[in-house]
């Protein structure tokens, strides 16, 4: 049998950590930060019934950080009584925004047709972003589930983005670039962003310069965001998880380290 | 003539492109709706285009009993989907969104959620503090991973601040520096593709 390497011990000792986090199941209390507290008063201030479209840009690989940051944005839209257009620019985000967009829309008893409307997938997300800028209609002529886009009450008052109040991007990659190459710049929508902790630093020059307006990032951003609406999901339930292993991985470092100045040491007494 | 005139078209495309985005007269507009539908159009036959090489690449490997049972496999899920939409649509409690949820999602997950146990065990083997840049580096990392976890505030108010500025100062400077040099590149490129002095794109530079 092949013996356990240093490597396997680290496995481990992650899989337990992140297991006993889970299991404990703490709260912690965390300060909010601005970037999450500027989303929130962002949707916060728009009139009620503001038109808002969600696009559900990312895969299926990140969904256990996607749900809870797009749970708690799709939250408060619907608490505030947004009206929300979903679309998504990547196939494998259809699905899931379709269903995060129901199961939301049904805890605060919101009609579809009237509160909100998926519209699905296009590709080539460049052009579809463009021409949504000219006709949202004529992009989508249909609905996910195959009817016209005019039928609908919330919809025949939308054409393009003049009628929209923002464009929320929820995105585990770089698609937030082309809502604000193209969104924003071609035809001056506001962009808000909803995105992993990975693309944070990405988005960074854009909500600088003003080109993004607002920007939460991560499970930390979803678990600021719950904090704010006072509501307890996924986020906050995530962050001990996520908090536990990077301790986890901040010893590892310094561990690392002491050894390798240690054998150094030694190297240079021999 | 067989690159004259996909450079041509090529040149044409380019510039009423670039003219139109100046433009708010409604032919402009229309013109603009109208060449946006074809892109489209013509994205979603490229991706026939995959879907043909996909299986014709799996079929001609299958054949030659090279890794037959992963390419069973993946050749099962290729056809089942598209299969499942077909029969039962794909709305909430159809064999298609099962699959998706019960398969597809946490799969992709599970291989996502790898990358963790990678970078624990490179965290420990390789990020040393063997020079000074290593050691600067090695300083932000352990401050944004502070940060960004709920445990930064504990050791001081103060850390997640310092964590903002390194993100707020040096990391968004080096950044937009990046994205700028990669839109004048584009810039250039475009430009050198709508002359046709870049011509990489037919497959060849003559």
């Amino acid at each position: 049998m092949k013996t356990f390497e240093a490597r396997h011990w680290t496995f481990l000792g992650l899989l337990v950590v992140v297991a006993g986090a889970m299991i404990l199941n703490i709260k912690l209390d965390m300060r909010v930060s601005p970037y999450t507290q500027r989303l929130y008063d962002c949707i916060d201030s728009l009139p009620d019934g503001s038109v808002l479209i969600v696009s559900f840009d990312h895969e299926a690989s990140s969904l256990p950080e996607i749900r809870p940051i797009a749970q708690s944005v799709l939250r408060h839209t619907f608490k505030k009584g947004h009206k929300l257009i979903g679309v998504s620019l990547l196939a494998e985000g259809t699905l899931i925004g379709y269903r995060l967009m129901q199961e939301t829309a049904r805890e605060y008893g919101r009609v579809y047709g009237v509160d909100y409307v998926y519209l699905g997938f296009r590709p080539q997300y460049i052009a579809a972003i463009l021409a949504m800028g000219e006709s949202i209609g004529t992009t989508y002529p249909l609905d996910y589930l195959g009817r016209p886009y005019g039928q609908f009450e919330l919809t025949r008052s939308v054409k393009n983005y003049d009628d929209v109040a923002a464009v929320l991007s929820i995105a585990d990659g770089s698609l937030t670039t082309h809502w604000i190459e193209y969104g924003q710049a071609r035809y001056g929508v506001r962009v808000l962003g909803a995105v992993t902790a990975a693309m944070v630093t990405t988005y960074d020059p854009y909500l600088s310069s003003g080109q993004m307006y607002a920007m939460m990032g991560g499970l930390r951003g979803a678990a600021e965001y719950e904090k704010l609406l006072a509501v307890s999901g996924g986020g906050a339930r995530g962050m001990l998880a996520q908090s536990s292993a990077h301790l986890y991985i901040i010893l590892l470092i310094a561990l690392g380290n002491i050894l390798y100045f240690a054998s150094r040491k030694k190297g240079r007494g021999a | 003539m067989g690159r004259k005139l996909p450079l041509f078209i090529c040149f044409i495309f380019g510039l009423v492109m670039f003219a139109q985005y100046f433009s708010a007269h409604p032919t402009a507009r229309a013109l603009n709706q109208a060449i946006l539908d074809y892109w489209q159009i013509v994205f979603a036959f490229t991706l026939i285009v995959g879907v043909f090489s996909y299986l014709k690449n799996n079929m001609t490997e299958m054949s030659r009993n090279k890794d037959t049972v992963y390419r069973a496999v993946g050749l099962l899920g290729f056809l089942s989907m598209p299969v499942f939409a077909l029969i039962w649509g794909i709305k909430a409690d159809t064999p298609f969104m099962w699959t998706f949820e019960n398969v597809q999602a946490p799969m992709q997950s599970t291989v996502f959620a790898l990358l963790a146990f990678f970078v624990a065990s490179a965290s420990f083997r390789g990020f040393r503090a063997r020079s000074f840049p290593a050691a600067v580096l090695l300083i932000s990392a352990l401050l944004m991973l502070l940060s960004r976890s709920n445990i930064g505030g504990f050791f001081s108010d103060g850390l997640p601040q310092v964590a903002d500025w390194i993100r707020n100062y040096p990391s968004m400077a080096a950044r937009r520096a990046i994205l700028i040099g990669i839109g004048l590149g584009s810039l250039t490129t475009s430009l050198r593709v709508i002359v046709g002095i870049e011509r990489t794109w037919l497959g060849g530079d003559k």
